[in-house]
């Protein structure tokens, strides 16, 4: 892939309502040394825990095939012998959708029994170059479905669970046979004809919400969706601590300035900083202060971004990401935080390696980090957990 | 009529020492006077690193008094007592 371009590939999901584990399952993996990036779809036969246990074994065992290169009928083969057979309905079943998108714009989606994928290119749907069905001799009731397609920036692919495509299933007389994949097609047109470039993120979450809107009474089958999106990269750019050398502080400063949605100034001396050199000032709104939460408030820096506090900020967003916790229910410093972060590709640490005196206060818990180590944990953290791509600089 | 600005440090050192209770300072101070408190919060007073002013939390009155080891009671003094005409 082109180092200018990045690949989001997200999902969203709900669990069928009463259950304690969905019963479908989604995995990402990339293979760094050949610059292909992989993802995973699988629903297991039923709902619950048993379905989770199957899905998971699914996605885990083909996402190795496939990184290993084997052919996938060999590998449906393998992963169908694999499975618990199923005590009501005497069978093993896990169904799955796997996306290979490789060096060179080529996109390969295999699928068993699974809906079919949707490849867009802006609204238009984008027809494979290859499409071909292959049937096991082992297993002779499952096929496989190959395709090849050109994946150029901008595309956008889409994996669904049946979930999704059987939303509203006798529920609703317009929808005798639910939402359908054409229904989940024009949704997602409509959507990307609003917001051409509206995230993974935020289009599989639309999705999987619209899925769930359509069977009123709660959810009836578990609902997944994966939307992979090739664009270039979106940056932001956390800025914390002051630099060792006073007379870096213009320059560190500058670095503030790449506009207004994609930077975070984290530390008061920090924020003092960019105030003094960039001829701005720190807000925060007083309504603001009270709902903090366990935090101090977020401030807005007209022309530049937000401002929150430091240290104790940046370990609890290091513990979210770690956690993987969701955004709600965080403290409204941190919420803003991890807001910004999951909606941008590239994540930019700019640290300055003064060390904070009035930390060395002995009034202060000592559980204080140093502001290095939890930015490297961070970086990590949003690289595992997050496909991330994370760049530290130092001043 | 001349409100008393009361700046808050919002940095890690007085947040962690307990600046964040004085923040509700207006909703403390008798009816009669809220509203003649103009509140801010700032990222950073800059005050802990200076040795000598006796520790955090800080609070900054009229841009100019320093109070160290601020508690919302002691603010909430020293503001009545400037909108009161003492000083």
């Amino acid at each position: 892939m082109d180092s200018s371009l990045f690949l989001e590939m997200e999902s969203a999901q709900f669990t069928k309502t009463g259950q304690a584990a969905c019963g479908d399952d989604v995995r990402f993996l990339t293979v760094e040394r050949e610059n292909r990036h992989l993802a995973a779809l699988s629903d297991g036969l039923g709902s619950g825990v048993k379905a989770h246990i199957l899905a998971n074994m699914t996605t885990s065992m083909a996402l190795k095939f496939l990184e290993s290169n084997m052919p996938m009928l060999e590998a449906a083969e393998i992963i169908m012998d694999s499975l618990p057979v199923c005590e009501v309905r005497k069978i093993g079943y896990a169904t799955f959708s796997l996306f290979d998108f490789r060096l060179g714009g080529k996109a390969y989606v295999t699928e068993m029994g699974n809906p079919g994928y949707i490849h867009l290119r802006g609204v238009q749907e984008v027809m494979p170059l290859k499409d071909q069905m292959i049937v096991s001799a082992h297993w002779p009731d499952r096929e496989v479905r190959e395709c090849v397609a050109d994946f150029l920036p901008g595309d956008r692919i889409i994996l669904c669970s049946d979930g999704v495509t059987q939303a509203g299933l006798g529920q609703r007389r317009d929808m005798k046979f639910g939402w359908r994949r054409s229904g989940v097609l024009e949704f997602a047109r409509r959507r990307i004809a609003l917001d051409p470039e509206i995230s993974s993120r935020d289009l599989s979450a639309a999705i999987a919400r619209e899925a769930l809107n359509l069977a009123p009474g709660g959810c009836k089958d578990d609902i997944s969706c994966v939307v992979a999106y090739l664009r270039h990269p979106r940056v932001m750019r956390i800025l914390t601590g002051p630099p060792y050398y006073r007379e870096h502080d213009s320059d560190y400063a500058r670095q503030a300035l790449l506009g207004e949605e994609h930077v975070v100034v984290c530390g008061g001396t920090t924020a003092n900083i960019i105030e003094r050199e960039l001829g701005v000032k720190v807000r925060v709104n007083l309504a603001d202060m009270r709902t903090a939460g366990s935090l101090p408030p977020v401030g807005k820096v007209a022309g530049v971004g937000i401002a929150t506090e430091g240290i104790l900020t940046l370990s609890r967003v290091l513990s979210a990401i770690e956690e993987m916790r969701p955004v709600e229910g965080e403290p409204a410093a941190a919420k803003a935080i991890l807001d910004r972060m999951m909606r941008h590709d590239r994540i930019e640490f700019v640290i300055g390696t003064k060390v904070n005196e009035s930390h060395q206060d002995p009034g202060i818990p000592q559980e204080l980090e140093l502001r290095r180590s939890v930015v490297r944990r961070m970086a990590q953290a949003l690289e595992r957990n997050y496909r991330k791509v994370v760049t530290v600089n130092y001043y | 009529m001349e409100k008393v600005k009361v700046e808050i440090c919002c940095g890690t050192a007085c947040y962690l020492l307990g600046s964040a209770k004085i923040m509700d300072i207006e909703s403390a101070l008798p009816e009669a006077l809220r509203g003649r408190v103009e509140i801010e919060a700032r990222p950073c007073l800059n005050l802990c690193e200076r040795e000598n002013l006796g520790g955090a939390p800080y609070v900054r009155i009229n841009e100019t008094e320093i109070v160290a080891k601020a508690t919302l009671e002691g603010v909430m003094k020293r503001v009545t007592e400037l909108l009161e005409g003492v000083s």
